[in-house]
């Protein structure tokens, strides 16, 4: 017992750093960290290139990658991204630091090597050494964790409460409208709060190594549990973080002990620890509160006056207009020539390529699913690729195990998708946006280890087959089939945009309390639009399964589905042109990279995904939108430009002057512009 | 002012009897009664603090409060949801305007519209394909005088997320108008409007109360405005109704002056204002 609870505290710990750090970030600045589980693990992993890789002392190698490029990193962040999220909208932090930790991992490895690492060292000299304490071995690495969750969160607290710095940042928390009234520059404060943050991943990521291995899906896995404690904490009260994570990881070290360690149930209860957490502290507080939002526990009530609807200005605007500028290109003959350069690409492209234009379509379908649920109801969910594998799975079990059509299968798992969909819908309604992503996130996870591992879901590893239609044996068929699925579905967004019910779901999505006093239900109206977006996933799900003659649940992780996000917001999440774009993307250019550049190479195609949902911080409307703006921009010009010189031509006849019009013209079109 | 009937003999339109709210220490309202008249313009004044949008967010079903209840028309909605209070003909506006930034001026009517008056719309547009259609005659009529009324026809197709706060609160008018309410509580509707903007809004509810016989709530600081326009006048401080009548009979309330003047403020100055 004893044993079991110190090894928990080990764990715990690192659960409470982690944590902390969230906590901190996000009260001083409002941006919830999803980047941090690769933060913390970018600075693990330069430890161990440091110090196992290139033979660094160990106390060098720790100051180097700790306290050296943890915080240098954080304000490097700070200064060229974080900054500029100050104002966003919840939706844009979110996208902005989830494409963030999509594509550190990536430059990680790129910088310091894929080579497999067995047991990545801690803080402690090898080999390491074990005291024995109250008739039970406790490592050196475990006092270590100890020791700094002690030190570090009590000299944190004693620095909060008792000095000058720290009453800077309460007063910033509290509010920073009042702050600065009072002289005090939040921005100073944000770069030192990013540093410690960062500090803290870094410190966290190498303490964590010795106890889940160093690879990035280890971490995120982690630091995911992690936002357990931080939604046990309302995301504000650091204590209760605390003593949440220390509790999460001494209930994990006693299941292990308790359980038999080869039983499936076991494996099956540790990763569901942390949801069983969430679900108890948010039933507790909507069965308290009614609700539970991040927006109303953030600054003063000055802070609350001042901010600007929707929470942010320019971002909102910008991403709202979208579909005024560019929408004319974006929904009008942009969808209809891409559909027939796609319609033609199966025909002009072959052998492993024209597999990748159907592989890809099955993604853009699964990206409807994030045009309808962010895009158009501006809710972050982050387990879409967990209905495409629902779905997959469905589509398998149905067509290979029960006989049924193929293609209908896939429509029954849609089905079952929006059945699903809709409870999640319902189970997140009364949450903020922060609140939602993280049980969705959770969600995914908790479908990953417990739904996908069972051996007659996942067949052994292998998958379960599923045929092809009959009619679409070939991959250019195949790829007319998806299509056609994805013409429908885009049909049905264009559709939904345009009715009644598109604009009840702009309406709750802006205002729930205007969209009540206009006579619209939030509930119906969030749980059938959550429906509609599984209901696609599903169908890509079972579309991807299709083309892979197999479905294999755990080639739909939820980490996977934080690239589908990044990879679909650069380009755009309001358009379904975007999604088509998006998905043919990322089908085919981490293939040329396969194929084309060498193997080290490979990491590049997820780092760029990632790098371009960062950009979102500064293009809200995706890549594709900004880019039909300015084209529009541009033919609007030359069109007043040709108007002009219309002008002038006629004027120039009717005087039947001498001046030749080519130089009058130029002059006239200065003024013009300037005008 | 509680009771079945107001002093003309008519039925209130809206009522709300005994209501009282508190926010953890604070008594916000305490025992509240109110009558809407049907047909008319009832004011609602008190200085900051009173529980002005406290007792609007009550009668909306926006808040819940500790006790008393709410009729609409009659019914007792006091358990119905701010939806279904709307369905029943209750609208309003917010104090800071409470927009959807991803619909044109004209979406925000047309909503309003298709709620209250076809449903069906909101499956029919999905599943028939009747948003691919010409909107309706009667719709495009009442939004269309909508939009010409409030002087926004030229920015019909704007989207909203870039206006400036008086254009905001003629949209949220409108939104409420649309649905062919039987009242409307208006909390602040002129503050951020100037003058001749403030006379515009204020002509365009007067006449619709002809017109089209809707009640209004109205809440705003600008005093000479509620009292000009209202048909009776209801004065809050402190959560509590300190004065209720006629205008006339509420401006030369001395509660209603030490409300809004303090004892130890020269009121001669300002007492027009009240």
């Amino acid at each position: 017992m004893i044993a079991a609870i110190l090894a928990g505290c080990a764990l715990g710990g690192v659960y409470a750093l982690a944590s902390s750090g969230l906590v901190i970030t996000y009260v001083s600045s409002g941006i919830l960290n999803f980047a941090f589980a690769a933060l913390a693990y970018f600075v693990a992993r330069f430890y161990y290139f440091l110090h196992v890789q290139h033979g660094w002392g160990l106390a060098v190698s720790a100051i180097v990658s700790i306290v050296v490029t943890g915080p240098v990193l954080g304000l490097l962040l700070w200064a060229v991204l974080f900054r500029f999220l100050r104002l966003a909208s919840p939706v844009v932090k979110i996208v902005v630091t989830v494409g963030l930790s999509v594509c550190i991992g990536p430059i990680a490895i790129l910088l310091f090597g894929n080579q497999p690492i067995v047991s990545p060292p801690g803080l402690a000299p090898q080999p390491v050494h074990v005291f024995h304490v109250l008739g039970t071995d406790v490592t050196l690495d475990q006092v270590i964790v100890y020791a700094c969750t002690v030190v570090i969160l009590a000299g944190g607290a004693a620095i909060l409460r008792w000095t000058d710095a720290g009453l800077l940042v309460r007063a910033v928390v509290d509010s920073e409208a009042m702050a600065s009234l009072s002289g005090i520059r939040p921005s100073a404060v944000a770069i030192g709060v990013w540093s410690v943050s960062t500090f803290m991943a870094g410190l966290a990521g190498v303490l964590a190594a010795p106890i889940i291995g160093l690879d990035i899906t280890s971490f995120t896995v982690l630091i995911a549990a992690a936002f357990a404690a931080v939604i046990a904490a309302r995301l504000r009260n650091m204590g209760t973080a605390v003593v949440v994570g220390l509790l999460m990881g001494i209930a994990t070290s006693l299941v292990q002990r308790y359980l038999p360690s080869t039983s499936q149930f076991t494996a099956d209860v540790i990763p569901s620890i942390p949801f069983v957490f969430i679900v108890i502290f948010l039933g507790y507080s909507l069965i308290r509160r009614g609700a539970v939002r991040e927006a109303q526990s953030l600054g003063g009530p000055l802070d609350r006056a001042i901010a600007p609807q929707g929470g942010s200005d320019a971002a909102l605007a910008r991403a709202a207009s979208v579909g005024t500028a560019g929408r004319r290109l974006t929904s009008g003959p942009l969808p209809l020539a891409l559909i027939v350069v796609v319609a033609i690409l199966p025909l002009v492209l072959h052998g492993l390529w024209t597999g990748m234009v159907a592989l890809g379509l099955g993604y853009a379908v699964c990206f409807l699913s994030y045009t309808i649920v962010t895009g158009e109801a501006g809710i972050v969910w982050l387990c879409q690729i967990t209905f495409a594998g629902i779905g997959a799975v469905v589509t398998a079990e149905l067509a290979t195990n029960h006989g049924v059509s193929v293609l209908a299968a896939v429509v029954v798992g849609g089905l079952v998708c929006a059945v699903l969909g809709a409870v999640i819908g319902f189970a997140t309604l009364r949450l903020g946006d922060l609140y939602v992503a993280l049980v969705t996130l959770t969600f995914g996870l908790l479908v990953d280890n417990l739904f996908f591992q069972i051996n007659s879901i996942n067949n052994f590893g292998a998958g379960i087959a599923v045929p092809p239609p009959a009619f679409a044996t070939s991959d250019t068929t195949l790829s007319w089939v998806e299509l056609a699925f994805f013409c429908i579905l885009a049909l049905v967004v264009a559709t939904l945009r345009r009715s009644t019910f598109g604009f009840a779901v702009s309406a709750v999505r802006w205002s729930e309390p205007a969209a009540r006093m206009t006579g619209l239900s939030v509930v119906a109206t969030k749980v059938w639009v959550s429906a509609l977006a599984a209901t696609a996933a599903g169908i890509g799900g079972g579309l991807i399964a299709i083309y892979t003659a197999a479905a294999v649940p755990q080639s739909f992780a939820t980490f996977s589905g934080l690239i589908w996000m990044a990879v679909l917001v650069t380009i755009g999440v309001r358009s379904t042109s975007a999604a088509l774009i998006a998905g043919l993307s990322f089908a085919f250019i981490p293939e040329i990279f396969a194929t084309y550049l060498p193997t080290s190479w490979g990491e590049v195609p997820p780092a760029l995904f990632g790098l371009g949902a960062v950009l979102v911080a500064r293009n809200p409307e995706g890549t594709l939108a900004m880019h039909a703006r300015q084209l529009e921009q541009l033919l609007s010009k030359r069109q007043r430009r040709r108007s002009l010189v219309d002008v002038i031509t006629e004027q120039t006849a009717e005087l039947g002057g001498g001046v030749a019009q080519a130089d009058l013209a130029p002059a006239t079109l200065g003024k013009g512009e300037a005008l | 002012m509680s009771g079945d009937r107001t002093a003309s003999g008519a039925a209130p339109v809206l009522a709300g009897e005994g209501i009282s709210v508190r926010f953890g220490g604070l008594q916000a309202l305490n025992n509240v009664s109110i009558e809407v008249p049907r047909r008319a313009i009832m004011g609602l004044i008190g200085p900051n603090g009173a529980g002005k949008s406290t007792l609007i967010g009550v009668l909306s079903g926006l808040l819940t409060s500790s006790g008393g209840r709410v009729s609409l028309d009659g019914v007792d909605v006091t358990s119905q949801s701010a939806q279904q209070r709307a369905r029943r003909g209750l609208a309003r506006t917010f104090q800071q305007p409470e927009l959807f930034a991803g619909l044109s001026i004209r979406e925000h009517l047309m909503l309003a519209w298709r709620v209250r008056h076809d449903r069906a719309r909101m499956w029919q547009d999905l599943l028939l394909g009747r948003a691919w259609r010409r909107p309706d005659r009667g719709e495009s009529e009442r939004v269309d005088e909508l939009l010409e009324g409030l002087g926004l026809a030229r920015l019909s197709h704007a989207p909203v997320a870039a206006l400036p706060l008086g254009y905001s609160r003629l949209v949220e008018i409108g939104r409420a108008l649309a649905a062919s309410p039987k009242v409307v509580l208006l909390d602040e509707p002129l503050s951020g409007l100037d003058g001749q903007e403030s006379e515009q809004v204020a002509e365009v509810l007067y006449g619709l109360v002809g017109s089209e016989g809707v009640s209004f709530l109205l809440v705003d600081h600008d005093v000479d405005t509620v009292l000009e326009r209202s048909a009776r006048v209801m004065v809050l401080d402190f959560g509590e109704v300190i004065s209720a009548g006629t205008p006339a009979e509420v401006r030369s309330d001395e509660l209603v002056r030490a409300a809004y003047l303090g004892d130890a403020v020269d009121g001669d100055k300002k007492v027009g204002h009240v």
